[in-house]
């Protein structure tokens, strides 16, 4: 049937170009050369020391899992406890404050930047690590609010009306069911929330100093400057980290269908 | 009997909605009341009064003698069952009996052995260890119940608990319950609107209508002596046939009918010779026969439609100006279309009703 | 009642923290930033003394002495000269010839041997109202130039809106490029995403997981290491060139970096995602039987597709049009990266104002201009996802 070739052939081809790419950058994080091309001369690891040893990439990374846990903490209080308040339903403009929550998500970056830019400068917080943390928990706020609102609205509330009638004060309800049922969408905003802080560039371009560059920031300095196999070094590093993320919520979802 | 719970003139608004209106109830401790009355009734908004979900607007609940407005749900000390169960799907079934004695501070010991009684007194004692969504409706709904009983609450307060089971097993989960309530003594404040449910399980019967209780009785009471049109028509089925009184001596009253026709029926209230009233029979109470008996009452018919029942005879019949419904035994014989009868039944199995 | 009030406390108290944070940190920010487009304090801040009576002068006549002084006070006191030149720059772009007659001004100002009585004596020309109003107008704290040079409009001498001479009109250029790019790469994600929905929606098990992987796989990878990767592939040494070439397709590298093509390209694979889902979400809810259902009516395949799915699915395609077409206005990264100096899209041109040359008003009024068209978009795109039956 040509029908059926046809839609093979477009899936096959489509499939190829949104996963190609990534996996066409793979093989080159081990070649042995300076030249980011195939075919690849000989192997070697020189380019996973380079990121790990090489002063730039180093503190790079570090400076990147500092920001990440800095917004992640940030971003998961604030969007947690603010999901928790915008369950009730007698708040006075309850829809304002949600789209405004969500709304970093959607405004362009460098707009946001450049505001943030001015506004820390005000604050003498522009190079500073206290500037990125809050730069980056802006925008990955959202991400929080959306997964931890999601949770929430999948709790039965009779369940907690039970819990109160069989004895438990309303911090009990919290502790013992509230969270609990919440805590699936709290890890997965808090995981979001990290991994919108480890590729954030354009904030980071703005409100950054020197001494907080970015893993993000490096890899795209990199890129325009003086691209070397590191980048597919460092890629290697996200895409493994993604995939493991991945499997790791596909296995914590199915085993919360199973609880459930 | 000594009042335990006492509803005080309760008021309660939504907005500009009026749910429940003014409304005085007392329950006895360790009786069992039903409250039945139509969706959005109001029920389920006094329930969750007395659970302390939801504050009156005007009035007072008294739990045994002292008002408990100000006394937040979970120092209320009721158990509360929900039609959809409201189990802790992240706990197991020995987890969710578990809470509320944990939640009362109670030793490790204790808990596990007063769990296990819990468990086993509603023979479950098998699944402790389960999730509530690997059990089936009819065990869930048993988790809730004994979850609820454990602590030995001073009230148990179940909303429809029985709505979501299929026929068979709620009414062997009604009788479990009612088994239960005996043995226990607990006072049940429960919610339905399945009239069946009502009669068969409780001590007395609260009708709802519109936010108010239109008659509270005993089942007997609320069937056989409906106070209200309202009450005897939602109660069972019912025959209503308008009259005017002619007559009243001691609790029987003489009503002519609009066809002309002459009833001796029994009277609850008070009536007044002249006044405008319903009489309420039951069909069930109708007897058919081809000549006039020695009944009190005797009204000249014809078969319009019968219909097989499996376990009755269904007849329609048509009076002079009313049509009449007569469910007879199924030991009955067949009444074709067309054929006159007599519709006899006594003065006792007639009701006035002041409209 | 006090259950109530108190329920409503605690939730305004869990509430206030992030209302507070994303109001200092988001709303505030964007403010400022519309503030900085519309403000002008460089000659403010430098003649305070001048901006007392300056308002007093009717704007036609000679100017008065006491105007003169406040001047020469004012410029004298001037003590940084990158403030000094942006006031000169500014007041130059009203009125040519006040870069040389404040040059002038100033030298003498600063000669100490022979302090000047007055400023018409250093120059003839401070005789003009002409300089006095550029200055007079200058003083105000408000302005729309950058606004209205955002979309190259600027103002005559008469003060009429009037377009930009053609050699200062490059934003007008950079808006309608971006908004040509983000069109087709919303068509390009259309053309492609609206096919793999449907076939993605009308298989099952594997063959369906496998599809829709490939579609989360580069949504939930980093946005630099897709970038990296096309930077890769697309060189003139790369994947894709090495390949063709060993194919003998064609004889030279294909020029794929740092240009259109290149952009499009990785643009288009960056957001399909955001086109495949929505569509996908739509059409699995129309159920399966539509389409036979259709065609027992006797309705021809291609008729029943037109008639049945595609107004069913619009839907889905509008939302995922509007989300590729959003995320496509405010690209920086990817145009960075792999376009060429042509392709640079309006928010390479604000990090430009902004991070390259300090122009805060500008980057500013180009950020409005930008903010407001996604915002407006954004409304458009929320409405129709919130009358989308059945979900949240
Ligand atoms: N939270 C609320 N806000 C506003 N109105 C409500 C609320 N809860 C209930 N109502 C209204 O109050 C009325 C009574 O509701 P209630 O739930 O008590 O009825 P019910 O007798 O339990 O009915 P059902 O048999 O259907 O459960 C209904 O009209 C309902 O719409
Ligand atoms: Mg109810």
């Amino acid at each position: 049937m040509p029908m059926k070739l046809t839609k093979f052939t477009f899936a096959s081809l489509t499939i190829l170009f949104l996963v190609a790419p990534l996996i066409a950058i793979l093989p080159l994080a081990f070649t042995s050369s300076v030249i980011l091309t195939y075919p690849i001369p000989s192997w070697s690891l020189r380019w996973f020391e380079e990121l790990f040893f090489a002063d730039a990439w180093r503190r790079a990374i570090v400076n990147s899992l500092i920001i990440g846990t800095g917004t992640t903490l940030l971003a998961t209080v604030l969007g947690t406890a603010a999901s928790l308040g915008l369950r009730n339903r007698l708040i006075f403009f309850r829809g304002t404050i949600r789209t405004l929550f969500l709304l970093p998500m959607v405004v362009p970056a460098v707009v946001l930047g450049v505001g943030m830019q001015v506004l820390l400068a005000g604050f003498g917080l522009t190079n500073s690590y206290a500037g990125v943390i809050i730069a980056h928990t802006v925008v990955a706020v959202p991400f929080v609010v959306v997964s931890v609102t999601g949770a929430l609205a999948g709790i039965d509330e009779r369940v907690e009306l039970a819990a109160q009638s069989l004895g438990a004060s309303p911090t009990a309800v919290f502790r013992r069911v509230t969270l609990p049922l919440a805590m699936p969408g709290v890890a997965s905003g808090a995981v979001l929330a990290f991994a919108t802080s480890l590729d954030e560039v354009v904030l980071t371009l703005f409100v950054a100093g020197p001494n907080q560059r970015t893993l993000a920031r490096q890899m795209f300095s990199s890129i325009r400057e003086n691209i070397s196999p590191a980048i597919a070094a460092a890629a290697f590093l996200f895409i493994a980290a993604t995939i493991i993320i991945g499997l790791v919520v596909v296995l914590s979802r199915s085993m919360l269908a199973k609880r459930r | 009997m000594a009042e335990f719970i006492r509803f005080d003139r309760i008021t309660k608004f939504y907005g500009p909605l009026c749910v429940v209106e003014n409304l005085d109830l007392g329950i006895a401790k360790g009786e069992f009341v039903s409250l039945l009355g139509p969706s959005g009734s109001g029920k389920t908004t006094l329930l969750m009064m007395l659970a302390g979900f939801e504050q009156p607007t005007s009035g007072n609940i008294l739990l045994d003698g002292t008002a408990i407005n100000a006394v937040p749900t979970h120092k209320r000390d009721m158990g509360v069952v929900f039609q959809s169960y409201a189990l802790f799907p992240h706990m197991s079934v020995g987890e969710n009996v578990a809470f509320p004695l944990q939640m009362r501070g109670l030793g490790k010991a204790e808990i596990a052995e007063r769990v296990a009684r819990a468990l086993d007194m509603v023979q479950l004692s098998a699944l402790a260890e389960r999730r509530p969504s690997q059990l089936s409706g009819g065990q869930q709904q048993r988790v809730a119940l004994s979850r609820a009983l454990v602590f030995e609450p001073r009230v148990v307060l179940m909303d429809e608990p029985l709505g979501a089971l299929d026929k068979q097993l709620r009414e062997q989960m009604q009788l479990d319950i009612r088994d239960l309530h005996r043995r226990l003594g607990l006072t049940i404040v429960f919610v339905t609107h399945d009239q069946s449910e009502a009669l068969t399980m409780s001590d007395r019967v609260a009708v709802f209508n519109k936010g108010k209780i239109e008659q509270i009785g005993t089942p007997r009471q609320v069937y056989d002596e409906p106070a209200t049109r309202f009450v005897a028509e939602f109660i069972g089925e019912t025959n209503l046939v308008e009259g005017v009184v002619e007559a009243v001596e001691g609790a029987e009253a003489n009503v002519r009918l609009t066809s002309g026709a002459q009833i001796v029926s029994a009277v609850s209230g008070t009536v007044a010779p002249g006044q405008t009233v319903y009489l309420s029979i039951r069909p069930e109470r109708v007897d058919l026969t081809e000549i006039r008996g020695d009944a009190r009452n005797c009204l000249e018919t014809e078969v319009t439609d019968s219909v097989y029942q499996g376990d009755h005879l269904r007849v329609q019949l048509q009076n002079a100006a009313h049509p009449l419904i007569a469910k007879l035994g199924r030991r009955s014989r067949e009444f074709p279309p067309g054929t006159k009868v007599y519709a006899a039944f006594s003065a006792g199995d007639c009701r006035v009703i002041v409209p | 009642m006090s259950a109530g009030l108190s329920r409503t406390g605690r939730s305004l108290i869990l509430l206030a923290p992030l209302l507070v944070f994303l109001i200092g940190f988001f709303v505030w920010p964007l403010f400022s930033m519309m503030s900085q487009s519309v403000s002008d304090t460089a000659v403010l801040r430098l003649l305070p003394r001048s901006a007392e009576v300056l308002p007093g002068w009717d704007r036609k006549s000679r100017p008065t002495m006491p105007m003169q002084t406040a001047l020469m006070e004012d410029l004298k006191a001037v003590d940084d000269d990158q403030a000094l030149g942006d006031m000169v720059r500014r007041l130059n772009s009203a009125r040519s010839g006040f870069r040389t007659l404040m040059s002038k001004t100033t030298s003498a100002l600063g000669d100490p041997a022979n302090p000047p009585a007055d400023l018409v004596s250093i120059d003839k020309r401070w005789e003009k109202p002409e300089f006095w109003l550029a200055i007079a107008d200058a003083l105000s704290p408000l302005t729309d130039r950058n606004l209205l040079a955002a979309v190259d409009l600027g103002r005559n001498a008469a003060g009429d809106i009037e377009h930009l001479p053609a050699d200062q009109s490059v934003n007008r250029v950079i808006l309608v490029r971006t908004f040509w790019i983000a069109a087709l790469v919303t068509f390009a994600c259309a053309c492609i995403g609206f096919p793999y929905a449907m076939i993605a929606a009308s298989l099952h098990g594997w063959k369906r997981d496998l599809m829709l992987a490939a579609v989360l796989l580069p949504l939930w990878t980093s946005l630099l290491v897709r970038t990296a990767a096309w930077f890769i592939l697309l060189q003139e040494r790369g994947l894709i060139n090495d390949l063709l070439q060993t194919l003998g397709l064609i004889d030279g590298p294909l020029p794929l970096i740092f240009n259109r093509t290149g952009v499009i390209i990785a643009m288009t694979h960056v957001l399909l995602p955001f086109m495949v889902l929505p569509i996908y979400s739509v059409l699995i809810t129309i159920p399966k039987n539509l389409m036979p259902a259709a065609a027992s009516l006797g309705a021809h395949p291609l008729r029943a597709f037109m008639r049945v799915l595609l107004p069913l699915s619009f839907r889905g395609v509008a939302s995922g049009s509007l989300l590729v077409f959003i995320s496509a206005i405010g690209y920086y990264i990817t145009p960075a990266l792999i376009g060429g100096p042509g392709d640079q899209m309006i928010s390479s041109i604000i990090a430009f104002y902004a991070t390259g040359s300090a122009n805060w008003g500008m980057a500013g009024a180009l950020g409005v201009v930008l903010l407001v068209a996604t915002l407006l978009l954004y409304s458009v795109y929320a409405r129709l996802s919130a009358e989308e039956p059945g979900r949240r």
